[in-house]
């Protein structure tokens, strides 16, 4: 073997290596960023499981509670019915007082009904995030493919263009944010 | 006869607190998962009132609207939205489709049984 061969053997061997080693490179980095956006993905999700978790586990107790102060208000008006006119006077006060408290109850529980309606808006926004995550992560791949920045023949301008490319196009598929609430306040009503 | 109103969101807590709030009043309750469970439910039973939501999987609230309103037992019978959603031109759509008012989440007892009063009776 020639050293001049030798040479070529070498160079060869280091494009090769070079090569291979760009290929294990880009699909690592694809890899990396794709399991970046899962992971994200993944959190998510989990929030999302919490909250209708949480949300079931609020509408049990919502209609547990509801029963027993309707069961209350009807106990409370058949004592009032069954006391005496001439029952003593704090029986009376007392009895009123446990009709207050009853239809304050009452009030409150409507107020939940407004608040329970969190897990539905929260659940849609982050079906919309979750979404979002996904075109970007698409984005981001397509440029990687599509590049060749990885064996410097790109500027650096080009690839800060891709980048900034891939976020308009995942923003332009998926602008339409369902949930634009910024606090649990009854919405607008509009008859047509 | 209490009147009856199909009810269709696919969030199980928002059909639970419609449900609740309608059946308090004395309505009659027929609950639907999404658009196509909708549209099955509503050439099923009689309804005074379709009450449904717009971001569903299957078929969304606006399509559900429109194949409604084809029906010839559904031309006159109100619907209302009840959805997050709140931008004018989506509005505007679901005005064109026949929907006969539109209420944003999250909506409150009282107020969803005015309305539902005002255009049921």
């Amino acid at each position: 073997m020639t050293e001049m061969q030798s040479n070529s053997d070498n160079i060869d061997n280091q494009f090769t290596d070079e090569m291979n080693s760009e290929n294990s490179d880009h699909a690592l980095c694809n890899a990396e960023v794709d399991e970046y956006f899962m992971n994200i993905k993944s959190e998510l999700g989990q929030v999302d499981r919490l909250i209708s978790d949480a949300v079931n586990n609020l509408v049990i107790n919502f209609h547990y509670i509801s029963k027993l102060t309707k069961t209350h208000h009807e106990m409370v008006l058949v004592i009032e019915k069954m006391a005496s006119p001439e029952a003593s006077k704090p029986i009376l006060e007392l009895l009123d007082k446990q009709m207050n408290i009853a239809d304050k109850i009452e009030q409150e529980l409507e107020m939940a009904i407004t608040s329970l309606q969190f897990g539905d808006l929260v659940t849609q926004l982050l079906a919309h995030t979750t979404h979002q995550v996904e075109m970007l992560n698409m984005e981001l791949q397509r440029v990687d493919r599509e590049d060749n920045w990885r064996n410097g023949k790109t500027a650096l301008h080009t690839i800060h263009e891709g980048i900034t490319k891939a976020v308009n196009i995942a923003k332009t598929k998926n602008n339409r944010k369902p949930v634009v609430q910024q606090g649990m306040q009854m919405g607008d009503v509009e008859l047509f | 006869m209490a009147k009856t109103i199909l009810a269709v969101d696919d969030s199980p807590s928002i059909r639970q607190m419609v449900a609740f709030t309608l059946k308090g009043a004395g309505y009659e309750v027929i609950q639907a998962v999404d658009g196509e469970d909708a549209l099955e439910k509503a050439n099923q039973h009689t309804v005074n009132l379709v009450l449904t939501d717009i971001n569903m999987p299957r078929m969304d609230g606006l399509k559900l609207l429109a194949l409604l309103r084809k029906l010839s037992n559904y031309k006159t019978v109100p619907i209302l939205m009840l959805t997050t959603e709140s931008s004018d031109d989506i509005k505007a759509k679901g005005r064109a489709a026949g929907a006969t008012g539109w209420l944003v989440k999250p909506f409150d007892p009282k107020r969803l049984l005015e309305v539902i009063a005002k255009v049921i009776g």
